[in-house]
């Protein structure tokens, strides 16, 4: 007795009514300043932004100091998670009357567990192929990386790979390997490249990147057919000695070699990749298009999957609807190029993509169960009376 | 609940994305070239232009942007430098380029008329090709000439570049326009309809 009272005292403030309804009024909220802002910072940044977030920040101007000012999608629906979870261990008393009811609320904590896991674990990336072409990784729409590759074994390459999101001026970075430092001299978030005649003035932020390429800053972009290359302009350093300076820009990924104690190694900024444990080539693609007209009928790729470990190694067509499911991956066609002999293959990873569906199935049960048992119980009461 | 909320507070404040180690079977530097995503050069035709090195010049590797590279010894360790280069369009136009170089030796830039007459014009392979010869003034602490030449075919301009000290230079201003001479232009201006590196989505109309 004493006990239950003891988790009743704990999980009561947890369990109240009270915050149900102040997190969905501020879910609401959340929701419908997050939908006006996908006019200004495009789908994918509002979706980081408010509902992936655990709050959302504004700084003062001049400010590098973050400041949280409302809860944002994540926290949101980890309280909620919560209260749903101490309600019924507080309040919940198991009666067969109440199976529904249990039913139902397990599909809602199983959906708001999915969301979380699939927000923490899911990963969206592309593949470009042009016919003919091998690729062993994928690569983020969204993100880049600064890759250093030790290329000093035969058999494999080791790549250490620093986030763009790190790469701020002044900032020093300390590497795993053989005590490096990587240090930002400079670095734009956006850059675009240009002849070093079209340098509008010599005081403009710029790098130079090689004798006919400048790298300018420009604003970010959050336009959804655009996408922002990062430029900057590092030194990698072993005790105190600088071994090289470089400036890299994401939109000319173009490795540069350098050696550490006569180690090969290259460095390059490019867009963040995910490298598979299998290679898919691109045979054909097709773009079938209605006799007589331009309108597009129909787009697929033939792409040959080869996976040694496991001896795979097989054709497979993918087009609208049919994507290629592999290895926790699945493939989507998502856009063409280079006069049609270029694919772009959408990569999703997204391990509980099946849990909307499971628990959305447990939702339908439990009411069908609460208001079957309703029905049941009020027309049996119609035919008595 | 307090401790919840301060939890994820700290969760939200300390977030920085981390510097992550793998290993990955040995690639071909080529293909880790091989990148769609927005290249500042697109590639160049997949028959680019074709060339005879010349008796006594040693081939060097590729690096950067260079599609051809070249050394050449002389006696007491020096040596001369040649580039191959190729970008799309007027890369950023002849005089601006020509200034380029003119700089490297130190020398002031000149105004379009001016540094046109001091450039000769040829013709190779039936492109339009400019030849520059430029030094640095007599008496420079640090001697160097550049020999080029700009090859400008319908889509892109090639740049051929010799630099070196003065006199290793003059020894080698023969092989230079025999090199020059021997460019082979497969394509001279193949315009497409989507140029490599753009792409398009499957929902676009």
């Amino acid at each position: 007795m004493m006990q239950a009272s003891l988790v009743a005292r704990f999980f009561k403030p947890l369990a109240s009514l009270k915050l149900t309804i102040v997190c969905l009024a501020a879910a609401m909220v959340l929701i419908f300043f997050g939908t006006l802002d996908q006019v200004h910072v495009g789908v994918y940044e509002a979706q980081l932004r408010y509902f992936r977030s655990f709050f959302l920040f504004f700084s003062l101007p001049g400010s590098a100091l973050k400041i949280p000012y409302f809860p944002g999608g994540t926290t949101l629906g980890a309280i909620l998670l919560a209260n749903l979870i101490a309600a019924h261990v507080a309040r919940f008393r198991f009666t067969w009357k109440k199976t529904g009811i249990l039913i139902l609320h397990s599909g809602l904590i199983l959906l708001l567990l999915g969301q979380l896991v699939t927000s923490f674990s899911e990963e969206e990336s592309q593949l470009q192929l042009d016919e003919g072409q091998t690729k062993n990784y994928s690569e983020s729409p969204y993100f880049d990386e600064l890759a250093i590759i030790d290329r000093s074994q035969p058999d494999s390459d080791r790549v250490i790979s620093v986030p763009a999101s790190r790469l701020v001026k002044g900032a020093v970075i300390p590497l795993p390997i053989s005590g490096l430092e990587l240090q930002v001299d400079d670095a734009f978030e956006n850059a675009a490249l240009i002849s070093p005649n079209q340098l509008p003035s010599p005081s403009y932020p710029h790098f130079r990147l090689g004798p006919m390429a400048i790298a300018v800053a420009v604003a970010k972009t959050y336009k959804q057919d655009e996408r922002n290359e990062p430029a900057a302009a590092v030194s990698l350093r072993q005790g105190g000695n600088v071994i090289g300076s470089w400036t890299l820009a994401s939109g000319f990924p173009q490795p540069k070699d350098f050696k550490v104690s006569s180690a090969p190694y290259s460095i390059v900024l490019r867009p963040k990749r995910y490298y598979r444990p299998f290679s898919i080539t691109l045979e054909q693609f097709q773009h079938d298009r209605y006799a007589g007209t331009d309108i597009a009928k129909n787009f697929s790729s033939k792409v040959r999957l080869m996976d040694p470990a496991v001896h795979e190694n097989r054709e497979a067509l993918i087009y609208m609807n049919h994507p290629l499911r592999y290895a926790g991956l699945t493939f989507y066609q998502a856009g063409f190029g280079n006069n049609d002999h270029t694919t772009v293959l959408q990569v999703m990873k997204n391990p509980s993509w099946l849990v909307p569906y499971i628990s959305c199935g447990m939702m339908t049960l439990g009411l069908v169960i609460q208001f079957g048992m309703h029905l049941f119980s009020f027309v049996r009461k119609r035919v008595i009376a | 609940m307090t401790l919840l909320v301060a939890v994820a507070f700290m969760l939200a404040a300390c977030h920085e994305e981390k510097v992550s180690v793998y290993r990955i079977p040995k690639e071909d530097n080529q293909v880790s070239m091989e990148n769609g995503s927005g290249n500042l050069a697109p590639p160049p035709p997949a028959n680019p232009a074709t060339w005879t090195k010349p008796d006594g010049w040693e081939e060097k590797p590729l690096s950067e942007m260079r599609l051809g590279s070249f050394g050449i010894k002389g006696t007491n360790g020096e040596s001369v430098d040649v580039s191959v280069t190729s970008f799309p369009g007027d890369a950023g136009g002849l005089e601006s380029n020509v200034n380029r170089w003119r700089e490297q030796v130190h020398q002031p830039a000149l105004e379009a008329e001016r540094l046109a007459d001091g450039l000769q014009r040829e013709t190779v392979d039936g492109v339009p090709t400019v030849l520059v010869d430029v030094q640095t003034a007599p008496g420079a602490e640090k001697p160097s000439r550049i020999l080029g030449a700009v090859f400008r075919t319908d889509d892109r301009t090639w740049f051929v570049k010799l630099t070196g000290p003065p006199d290793l230079v003059e020894s080698q201003k023969e092989s230079f326009m025999q090199f020059v001479k021997s460019f082979h232009f497969s394509s001279k201006g193949e315009t497409t309809e989507n140029p490599p590196g753009k792409v398009k989505s499957t929902n676009d109309r």
